[in-house]
């Protein structure tokens, strides 16, 4: 009798499995890039030279808003046999520049977060703050 | 209890597992902002330049108060979500054609955030927490891109 709970066991536990899977949005800004934007000179058209079409143009009375973002999302699941658990991370990069009446940059303010993702079970912090710091500083351009 | 009476139990184990599961799961999008920087805004005295450096970039800007002479200020919205969450999910055959699915979720789905305002010369002029479609407005006028008029 044991060996036979011992192979249903075994058996029960085989059913069990996991799964990753990762999805991009867009290719993750480039931070080092954008540090060449210059408020008060460069111009919407240069803006669109250096980081390409924008994701969205608000109109903002006489301004103008261009919007570019990155996303990346990272699941993790386990499924067992009558329960599952499921943890799914999303982040951005976000960049907002502003221009004025003449098309010419005043203000642009950048978020990087796409390479903070974390495959995590729902349970585990994924704002830890010294992995953030950890994160940022491999990515090039982030830490100034 | 004798083994063969036990045997059934993980039979029903098993056949349970097609047709009820249970889950637990977490969805986050974006990072809260910095509770400390979004209390150290002060209205009249920060600017959009300022904003922008301490709470970094928005996930949306809308226009805000729009004159008659077209000059308007802005609103940039804060927004994240982090759910927990319960699950059931239910299912079972009623006939050969058809069959009943009942999923439960227990999260909640308001987005919660923060809105900066800014008037028509971008000096931050008032800020909120809290869900952010009840601290925006609806409806968003149409843009023309670009017009340059």
């Amino acid at each position: 009798m044991k060996i036979t709970r011992f192979v249903t066991l075994c058996l029960t536990a085989a059913l069990a499995s996991c799964s990753i899977a990762r999805q991009d949005v867009n290719e993750p800004l480039d931070a080092v890039r954008i540090q060449e934007l210059q408020p008060g000179s460069t111009t919407a058209k240069q803006v669109v030279e250096l980081l390409g079409g924008p994701n969205e143009v608000v109109q903002l009375g006489k301004r103008t808003a261009y919007r570019y973002d990155s996303d990346t999302t990272k699941s993790a699941l386990l499924f067992m046999v009558v329960f599952n658990l499921a943890n799914q991370d999303t982040r951005q990069d976000r960049l907002w520049v502003f221009f004025d009446d003449k098309d010419v940059l005043t203000h642009y303010g950048a978020t990087f977060g796409s390479h903070r993702t974390q495959y995590a079970l729902p349970w585990e912090d994924v704002h830890d703050a010294a992995e953030n710091a950890d994160a940022d500083a491999r990515r090039p351009g982030v830490v100034r | 209890m004798s083994g063969a009476r036990r045997r059934p139990y993980w039979l029903l184990a098993l056949g349970l597992g097609a047709c009820v599961t249970g889950d637990y799961s977490r969805v986050s999008f974006n990072e809260p902002v910095d509770a400390a920087a979004l209390r150290s805004l002060a209205p009249g005295q920060d600017d959009l330049t300022s904003v922008l450096a301490k709470l970094g970039a928005p996930v949306d800007v809308r226009e805000y108060r729009v004159n008659a002479d077209r000059t308007s200020g802005m609103a940039l919205v804060y927004s994240w979500r982090e759910e927990y969450g319960w699950g059931l999910d239910i299912s079972m055959p009623v006939s050969g054609e058809a069959s009943a699915r009942l999923e439960l979720d227990f999260g909640g789905t308001d987005l919660p955030g923060c809105v900066v305002w800014f008037d028509e010369d971008l000096v931050l002029e008032r800020w909120r927490e809290g869900l952010v479609g009840d601290l925006l407005s609806k409806r968003r006028r149409p843009a023309p891109v670009l017009d340059g008029q």
